[in-house]
């Protein structure tokens, strides 16, 4: 009972992050129909700047984390000028193929910059714990399970409560409408895209507390983040984050009574099932292009 | 469906990519020059230990030519990334001898890439001496090209620390282990030699499992052999994965008395950047190599290693300044490498001095002697075992305590 219970705090702590890093992923989908394959070296570019303010500056990961969301929404917003703009129109395999482009060049250039080698990021929290009896409860997964719950309640308040977060529904559920009631479509997709990466600066600041990372890693983050979006359902918030825990306790439990070789196959073997037995993910909608095609 | 079509076509573009991350060729070997070959994991899982010995390459190079070269000549050595792919480790070493024309090869790094690489060299009649390939299923294939520069195969790498464990006072020595390791041919036949030696000790088993080298949580890991009462720990580790274990350790707040890694403490600065040094404390690992020993040039590539990169040699990099001392040594002794049999034949026959100690071999490729045994202690990297070479006569459990 005890190992179950811990089981479930630890999968539900690693899908608190897991949630983190995919609701950007599924919010970019849901308005502008974009699958951003770039999504994974996003993360990691956002634990390089965290790692590089933590060792220059002596700056907290926590702390740096309102940087680190700043830089990375400049980054999201530069890069959907520069790349997404021009092919978001254009037929799904052309943005996956742009979004995968935009992954490796910034592989190449995180390897350039930090090197290739492995990097972890170490305070006095990352490798401690809080004790419950016989459980115990990771500070550093703690810490960021609160900030999941921060900035995905802060994603919902905009998406809910503002001008701002009505407009990026608006272009989500009805682009040609939205346009007609004087919503500039093309400014929501940008601000979208980069509210999308900076909510995954968060995720990658945090990451970095708990997982060494190198530029390379990102390829698993991405099949993870896919998965993920894909059982809740693409474009659908409150489905990336069931999706997100979901995944979480599946991946601890697979290791506790499977084996430690399981959890890698668990997004592969979610994405097969949900893809076999309801294509549009746990708390996705069929879109009428799906019913056609 | 557009979702599902979107699917398939990342399934597709990630196959493109992963065929067209080889490299390209610099163009056929030059006769007045000796032009040598490799294909390291420059990115990628395996890159820290790629690096490292491709700056053990280059050191060797530039040592060699202000010598006065190999054979009279000077020497080129072109190095290829693969990224930790096995598919290209295989098309990098087949470019390096149909397209650039190599003379000769030196292995790549892990046995996971070795063991397909090394089936090109034998193809193509090439030596091929690699400086990390201690899975045994390395030299069951029988091959005759194929060299490993080190002191023993995987299988016997942890056999000095297992004995030394099994031979403690019964109220020293911990009654119960765990075995986790990196699916890997290097990492597994590690923690199998050093689990039939301390089974035999009456060392009770209570957790063994591999994982693959994609695992990044370790978490449950951990959490499955704190339940299951393990007082040492016997890790089958690469580098990234040994600090994510010992970090995932720390929080669990799991306190075995002995931890044993198989390589990922010998990475030097990086290992303790990774855990800190109060984690690595007491961390017990297998080492091929020391850099305050009094081995064949040791003195003259640590100063050399030291100037061009600012720190001690870690493990890898002395691994391939030796696969490549071993490399010169059986090219001098046959004068020439048109024959490349005849450099096998002289390595099988011979001695030879390196940087990690006098090196010999079966007639199989596989070495003859044992590890030495290394433990963290104050931020130090010492040898512990065996005790006729160590360097402190002071060994620790993990995290405290003498034994």
């Amino acid at each position: 009972m005890v190992s179950l219970v811990q089981t479930l705090i630890l999968g539900l702590l690693v899908g608190a992050l897991y949630a983190l890093m995919a609701s950007g992923l599924t919010l970019i989908f849901g308005v502008m129909r974009v699958i951003n394959l770039a999504h994974g070296a996003f993360a990691i570019l956002a634990a390089y700047l965290t790692f590089t303010l933590w060792r220059n500056l002596g700056l907290d990961p926590i702390l740096s984390i309102p940087v680190v969301m700043a830089v990375m929404f400049a980054i999201g917003w530069l890069v959907y000028v520069l790349v997404i703009r021009h092919v978001r129109g254009a037929h799904v395999s052309m943005t996956v193929l742009a979004t995968f482009g935009i992954a490796l060049v910034l592989e190449g250039v995180m390897g350039f910059i930090w090197g290739n080698t492995s990097t972890a990021v170490r305070t006095s929290y990352t490798d401690a714990s809080l004790s419950l009896g016989p459980l115990y409860v990771p500070q550093a997964m703690l810490i960021t399970a609160a900030i999941a719950a921060l900035v995905i309640g802060g994603l919902y308040l905009l998406l809910n409560y503002t001008w701002t977060g009505r407009a990026i529904r608006a272009a989500s559920t009805n682009e040609g409408g939205a346009l007609l009631v004087g919503v500039s479509v093309a400014t929501v997709a940008a601000l979208t895209f980069a509210i999308g990466v900076a909510t995954l600066g968060a995720g990658g600041a945090m990451l970095s507390t708990i997982y060494p990372f190198l530029p390379g890693t990102h390829y698993q983050w991405i099949a993870r983040l896919l998965a993920i979006v894909v059982l809740g359902g693409l474009g659908s918030l409150p489905g990336a984050i069931l999706g997100a825990l979901v995944i979480g306790v599946g991946e601890i439990a697979a290791t506790n009574y499977l084996g430690a070789a399981w959890p890698v196959a668990v997004p592969f073997l979610v994405i097969i099932i949900v893809l076999i037995t309801r294509p549009q993910g746990i708390l996705g909608t069929r879109l009428r292009e799906d019913a056609v095609a | 469906m557009r979702k599902i079509t979107a699917l398939r076509a990342i399934v597709g573009i990630a196959a493109i990519a992963l065929a067209a991350s080889g490299c390209t060729a610099d163009g056929p070997a030059n006769s007045d020059t000796v032009t040598i070959g490799a294909s390291l994991p420059l990115t990628g899982e395996f890159s820290q230990g790629g690096l490292d010995t491709q700056r053990g390459y280059e050191t060797w190079v530039e040592m060699t030519n202000e010598a006065g070269g190999l054979l009279g000549k000077p020497v080129k050595i072109i190095v290829k990334d693969d990224a930790t792919t096995q598919d290209t480790a295989v098309s990098n070493y087949n470019n390096l001898i149909a397209k650039d024309k190599v003379d000769l090869l030196l292995g790549s790094q892990s046995s996971l890439l070795n063991i397909p690489a090394s089936a090109v060299a034998e193809k193509n009649k090439m030596l091929f001496v690699c400086p990390s390939c201690a899975s045994p299923d390395m030299f069951s294939r029988g091959f005759s090209y194929i060299f490993f520069s080190q002191q023993a195969v995987a299988s016997d790498q942890a056999k000095v620390f297992a004995q030394w464990i099994a031979n403690l006072p019964p109220d020293q020595r911990p009654k119960t282990a765990a075995y986790p390791a990196l699916d890997d041919p290097f990492a597994g036949p590690a923690v199998d030699g050093a689990e039939k030696i301390l089974s035999a000790a009456g060392i009770r088993t209570v957790y063994k499992d591999q994982y693959p080298t994609t695992t990044k949580n370790f978490d449950s890991v951990v959490n499955a052999m704190k339940d299951a009462g393990a007082e040492m720990v016997v890790q089958g580790a690469q580098f990234e994965d040994g600090v994510n274990m010992i970090r995932a350790m720390n929080r669990a707040g799991d306190k075995p008395s002995i931890v044993y890694q198989s390589s990922s403490p010998t990475y030097g600065q990086q290992y303790l950047d990774g855990v800190g040094a109060q984690s690595a404390e007491g961390v017990f690992s297998s080492a091929s190599y020391n850099s305050i020993a009094k081995t064949a040039d040791n003195a003259e590539f640590v100063k050399r290693y030291e100037q061009k990169f600012g720190t001690t040699p870690p493990e890898d990099a002395a691994d391939g300044f030796a696969a490549a001392q071993v490399l010169a040594a059986a090219v001098n002794a046959a004068g020439s490498y048109d024959d490349q049999a005849k450099l096998a034949d002289w390595l099988r026959a011979n001695t030879v001095e390196t940087v990690l100690g006098p090196l010999s071999w079966n007639s199989d490729g596989s070495p003859k002697g044992d590890f030495l045994v290394g433990q963290w202690q104050g931020g130090v990297s010492q040898v512990v075992l065996p005790t006729d070479v160590a360097t402190t006569d002071k060994v620790l459990r993990w995290q405290g305590g003498v034994i």
